[in-house]
């Protein structure tokens, strides 16, 4: 008995009853052809002519990878593996080797990524590369309207993302969005970690 | 036995134990850097600076004025130990802050990151930030310590335990310690690298990335690795080791402790020597005269061509052939039936191939194949003019034979047939018609003795991992797999039997000796080491300890060598 | 031979000019109201539509129908080839037939030579042939589903059987009262006795009719909200699956021509063809009047098909049993009582328009069907707090 008495407090729903209008279909129907009629007339379509107009895309849009460069023109990975260990969907690929050390140009690094492949058909634009990135050289960058021809064009090299790079960086439409120190946060002092701010409404962490 | 109390825990611990060991005995880490089991002490890294204190004998606790080293300081009833107290603390937070001062934290291109004892006890016991404002000390990377060792200088806490490493175990002192101060750095004298054959231990002793294998650097990050428990099959010491793979490709071995085995280390000949396992030479699949396409080798040949698209598996076609062909020659000439078994199989794959024969007929002969020797034992430490230590006194021993199982192996032939009859003494009057040869070594094993001896036979079967004369010529030729590849148990020559893990899948179409072997014998079920282990205790009485099935990580001694001393002192 | 011809030749031409002009203009028309749908359908949705392709998109079409022309031919392993390519063609052929006896242009009903806008001026049994030819069209979409050999198209083709034969009777019934008082199955004559005031038009005294001839008409030509056939969210394609490029096309243009059909037939039978009150009868026979009388009736026609795609964007698909029970619960009685108040207007010679009574069928129908529903529920709910008590107490 205890239950019915609980069932008191649950409160049941029934189906509404149906009237002679709701019954004889009509109204329904000369309600629905009069909204499809409204809109048919107001005039107010909202498809934007895409090629011509180009959408609005928010600072911090998930595009297409690019490497960055550093002030040398370097890649500016060093081939942590730290992306490719976040990266969910397993599409980064990187292939380490010291850097060369009879060039002078390369005298203050150690090791380099040899080849750094991204299956951009793989990607799921989740951004986490770019958040484990320690030296900030993987960024998504803005492009989005991606194609290709084959699925091998989309598997984008090292050298087509400092392509990439060089490309947006021209545009100037991308700015460089991570700022944080040459080493990560781990390298900076409490003292360097107060110098640095990333630049009001550049960075999208700031 | 004495009893210690670690913070409130109380545990026995060995009176030759020091605070570490102790601590470690109740579950508690005291973190140490220049502390090793196997070398001397010189407490030099403060990092596991503890409070130690006495019970008085009316129950009292006196605790000690300062903090001293855990490393250092012996234990004796009731010594009371605290790793938890604020001074504790502090003091390793302060240890960390000074050890991490000049370190340039390049843990993303450092090898070690993820199995550095810089982050695990900056992350358990450090600080987070540095208040060192002033600009770094940089110093060069050395790779010319060794051949195989590459010295990351600025990486470096100076624990020196590679230096003593050079000067106790491998008796050789290549590495020393230069300048004073913070200019202290580890380096080797002009034109004297650190080459000996224990060299690539330094590496796995350093506690930070300082000293990195040249082999190994940036080829993979260490969280990818999945280990394997395994066996060197280098030398019949049988090192336990780790083999770390990732992708079905091995990277590296590193040495497992054991002290019947052989200790912490493992020789540089053991370390790399695994590069054999992906050599493009291997034997890639099953071949047989008489296969479906007609010719010898047609299987391989065929799968080269892009039209062929038949993935059928060729193992089960070959393997009836061979066991047709095995039972005619068996019944027109038993005696005439020699198979060769091979130091390098284990001891399931021996039993299994000999029970399966003799199951065939009696007469069958079984006998053990070329057991390579190299030289004589290389024993540690070397003494100031190389000379090899005296009796007794070694740390380390390198094995002039160089294979991991002849005991193993010797112990299931003498079970089946009485005696152990050696290859060699049959090739003099070779009276053979049809052979069975299993392979298995790293290099090439088959002489032009052997070759001629073996002549055009009736039958030639080859198991094997690289292709040699025999292999070219034999009726059916089993590509089988390496050391990685199999599961099993090796005896060492102590007679220490350890299970061996696969770490690797056999590459292409070749087939672990263990199931090949279980497949050819028609036996029921799938090759499982332990339970074969089982049955071989059961029906071998000189291996009745593997009626165990499970031998541990550290393994199990045969009952006649129990009383022999183990070889490596640790 | 050439004798028969010569002499022919006067009532020949005629027929053939009319023929040629429904295959030049009938594809053409199912090209360009694939264009006004999708028109339509962006403007109910807030969209642009097509709008790349020449001036407005108007060029949209006809790159459509390159493009499907050029397509390769997908014949799948699995189909039984013979018939997989007869369907189609059976589909366009029936769909074309109905169309002989169609006037798509004001035709007097004693007319003789000369160009018309029929192919078969004066049939006296027009509406039945129209009626037996349309049915027929069933058999190019059985055929096409059985013949992909594939569960989703088979699927389709029963739907679509039992369909057609379903809404085959409303669609007699709701007829047979226009017949009835016109009392001739000619085409011509039904649109003749509409010549008189708005009022004379059928829809404004058998209002009922129209509603059962359209909601069937629409079943008929497998539109939405009756287009369960091919709906896609339980078929796939259904019937047509299997079809692509130019086999697709086909079906596609069959089912066009259908509503063309069906929009002719309802301005013809029910809004007075090419009459308008106020014009001049263009039976007359002057030049001007035909043209004027043409344009009447493609208004009408175009306004009919214009409400057809809007229903589409309008309404949502029902359910097969709903189909079905609207059919045979709804459809069909109230047909049969309103064929009895026809007869009961003829025999006891009453105004005509007193049929217009008829109309209140629907709403008597709906007062009963909410009655029922309201009660079940209440039976329902009964039997559920019912079950909830039992339950309540054996869990106990």
């Amino acid at each position: 008995m205890s239950n019915v008495k609980k069932e008191k407090t649950v409160k049941w729903g029934e189906e509404p009853k149906l009237s002679i209008l709701d019954a004889l279909y009509l109204p329904a129907i000369a309600s629905g052809v009069a909204t499809a009629i409204r809109h048919a007339v107001s005039g107010k379509a909202t498809t934007r002519q895409y090629p011509e107009v180009e959408p609005e895309i928010p600072p911090n849009y998930r595009g297409v990878h690019r490497l960055n460069r550093d002030e040398e023109g370097r890649v500016k990975c060093v081939a942590c593996y730290m992306c490719q260990t976040a990266c969910p969907a397993n599409c980064i690929e990187i292939i380490a080797a010291p850097a060369p050390k009879d060039d002078p140009h390369w005298k203050d690094r150690d090791k380099y990524p040899a080849t750094f492949t991204i299956d951009e058909l793989r990607c799921i634009y989740c951004g986490m590369c770019e958040e484990a990135c320690p030296v900030d050289a993987i960024e998504l960058t803005s492009i989005y309207d991606l194609t290709g021809l084959s699925r091998q064009e989309m598997i984008f090299d090292r050298e087509k993302l400092l392509s990439v790079f060089d490309e947006t960086v021209k545009s100037g439409k991308d700015p460089v969005r991570t700022h944080r120190g040459v080493l990560g946060p781990a390298s900076e002092t409490a003292a360097t970690a107060k110098q640095a701010p990333p630049p009001p409404g550049r960075g999208r962490r700031g | 036995m004495v009893k210690v109390k670690v913070n409130d825990i109380e545990v026995d611990a060995d009176p030759k134990d020091n605070c570490i060991l102790a601590a470690r005995k109740a579950g508690v880490e005291i973190p140490h850097y220049c502390w090793h089991e196997s070398l001397s002490v010189v407490a030099s890294c403060r990092m596991c600076l503890v409070e130690v204190g006495e019970t008085k004998p009316d129950g009292t606790v006196a605790m000690g004025p300062k903090l001293v080293p855990g490393c250092q300081t012996p234990i004796k009833e009731g010594t009371v130990i605290r790793t938890d107290s604020a001074k504790v603390k502090t003091s390793q937070q302060m240890t960390l802050e000074l050890l991490l001062l000049n370190h340039p934290l390049d843990c993303s291109i450092c090898d070690q990151a993820g199995e550095c004892y810089l982050q695990d006890y900056t992350y358990k016991f450090g600080k987070a930030q540095s208040r060192l404002d002033e600009p770094k000390i940089q110093r060069m990377d050395k790779y010319h310590i060794g051949e195989q060792i590459a010295l990351f200088t600025d990486r470096c806490v100076m624990c020196t335990r590679c230096v003593r490493f050079t000067r106790e175990i491998s008796g050789t002192s290549e590495l020393q310690v230069v300048a004073r101060g913070s200019h202290e750095e580890i380096d080797v004298f002009p034109d004297e690298p650190c080459n000996n054959k224990l060299a690539g231990n330094v590496v796995d002793l350093c506690p930070v990335g300082a000293l990195c294998s040249k082999d190994f650097l940036y080829k993979k990050r260490v969280w990818w690795l999945k280990h394997a428990e395994s066996v060197c099959t280098g030398c019949s010491t049988g090192c336990s080791i780790h083999v770390d793979q990732a992708e079905n490709k091995v990277y590296r071995l590193r040495p497992r402790e054991n002290a019947q085995a052989q200790g912490h280390f493992m020789c540089d000949e053991g370390r790399f020597g695994f590069k054999y396992i992906h050599d493009e030479r291997r034997l890639s699949s099953p071949r047989y005269s008489g296969a479906v396409t007609g010719s010898k080798g047609s299987y391989s040949n065929a799968r080269g061509k892009p039209e062929d698209l038949s993935f059928a598996d060729p193992w089960p076609e070959a393997l009836k052939q061979a066991r047709k062909r095995i039972a005619d020659e068996i019944k027109s000439d038993a005696n005439g039936f020699v198979a060769v078994f091979s130091p390098f199989m284990t001891v399931e794959e021996a039993y299994l191939l000999a029970s399966f024969l003799k199951g065939l007929d009696r007469r069958v002969r079984l006998v053990l194949g070329p057991v390579p020797v190299v030289g004589n034992d290389d024993r540690y430490p070397k003494g100031s003019k190389g000379e090899p230590p005296a009796a007794g006194k070694e740390k380390f021993t390198i094995r002039a034979e160089k294979c991991p199982n002849r005991v193993g192996v010797e112990a299931v032939l003498r079970s089946f047939q009485g005696e152990v009859s050696r290859l060699e003494s049959l090739l003099r009057q070779p009276d053979a018609r049809a052979w069975y040869f299993v392979g298995g070594y790293p290099q090439g094993w088959v002489t032009d003795a052997i070759a001629s001896a073996v002549g055009k036979p009736s039958l030639l079967i080859v198991q094997d991992i690289f292709p040699s004369p025999l292999s070219d010529r034999a009726d059916f030729v089993f590509a089988s797999a390496s050391f990685a590849e199999r599961d099993g148990t090796y005896v060492n020559h102590a007679g220490l039997a350890q299970a061996t893990h696969a770490a690797i899948r056999p590459p292409a179409e070749t087939r672990a000796d263990g199931r090949l072997l279980m497949e050819l014998a028609e036996r029921t079920g799938l090759f499982n080491a332990m339970a074969l282990r089982k049955e071989i205790g059961n029906a071998i009485p000189e291996l009745s300890v593997l009626a165990a099935g499970d031998l541990g990580e550290q393994g199990v001694r045969l009952a006649r060598y129990a009383q022999q001393p183990a070889t490596a002192a640790t | 031979m050439w004798v028969w011809l010569k002499e022919s030749w006067p009532i020949l031409w005629p027929t053939l000019a009319a023929i040629g002009v429904i295959l030049a203009v009938v594809p053409l028309l199912g090209l360009y109201m694939t264009f006004i749908e999708r028109k339509l359908a962006a403007y109910v949705q807030d969209r642009i539509g097509p709008n790349r392709v020449g001036p407005f998109g108007l060029l949209q079409a006809v790159a459509d129908g390159i493009k499907i022309f050029l397509k390769e031919q997908v014949i799948p392993d699995h189909v039984y080839t013979t018939l997989y390519f007869l369907a189609p063609a059976m589909s366009l052929m029936t769909a074309m037939f109905a169309l002989v006896v169609m006037p798509f242009g004001p035709v007097p009903t004693d007319y003789e030579g000369g160009f018309r806008f029929v192919v078969q001026p004066g049939n006296d049994i027009g509406i039945l042939f129209m009626m037996a030819i349309s049915s027929l069209s069933a058999y190019g979409i059985i055929v096409g589903g059985w013949a992909s050999n594939n569960k989703y198209s088979i699927y389709g083709a029963i739907r679509s059987c039992a369909q057609f034969i379903s809404y085959e009777i409303p669609l007699g019934l709701s007829i047979i009262g226009v017949i009835a008082i016109t009392g001739s199955l000619n085409i011509e004559k039904i649109v003749e006795a509409q010549s008189g005031s708005i009022l004379d038009w059928n829809v404004c005294w058998q209002p009922l009719a129209l509603l059962i001839f359209f909601t069937a008409a629409l079943a008929e030509t497998n539109r939405l909200p009756f287009d369960l056939p091919e709906c896609e969210q339980e078929l796939v394609g259904g019937f047509h699956t299997e079809y692509s490029g130019i086999k697709f096309v086909l079906f596609f243009l069959a089912e066009y021509t259908h509503i063309v059909t069906v929009s002719f037939l309802t301005a013809l039978l029910f809004f007075g063809g090419w009459h308008f009150p106020g014009l001049p009868n263009p039976t007359g026979g002057t030049t001007l009047g035909m043209i004027l009388g043409l344009a009447v009736l493609l208004f009408k026609v175009s306004m009919v098909v214009l409400f057809i795609i809007l229903l589409r964007w309008a309404l949502p698909r029902f359910r097969f049993d709903q189909l079905m029970g609207l059919a045979w619960k709804g459809l069909i009685p109230m047909g049969l009582v309103h064929l009895v108040g026809v007869a009961i207007v003829l025999s006891l010679g009453l105004p005509k328009h007193l049929l217009i009574l008829t109309a209140a069928l629907p709403i008597a129908a709906a007062y009963y069907s909410s009655v029922k529903f309201n009660a079940s529920m209440g039976r329902w709910n009964a039997l559920e707090s019912g079950v909830r008590k039992t339950s309540a107490v054996s869990y106990e």
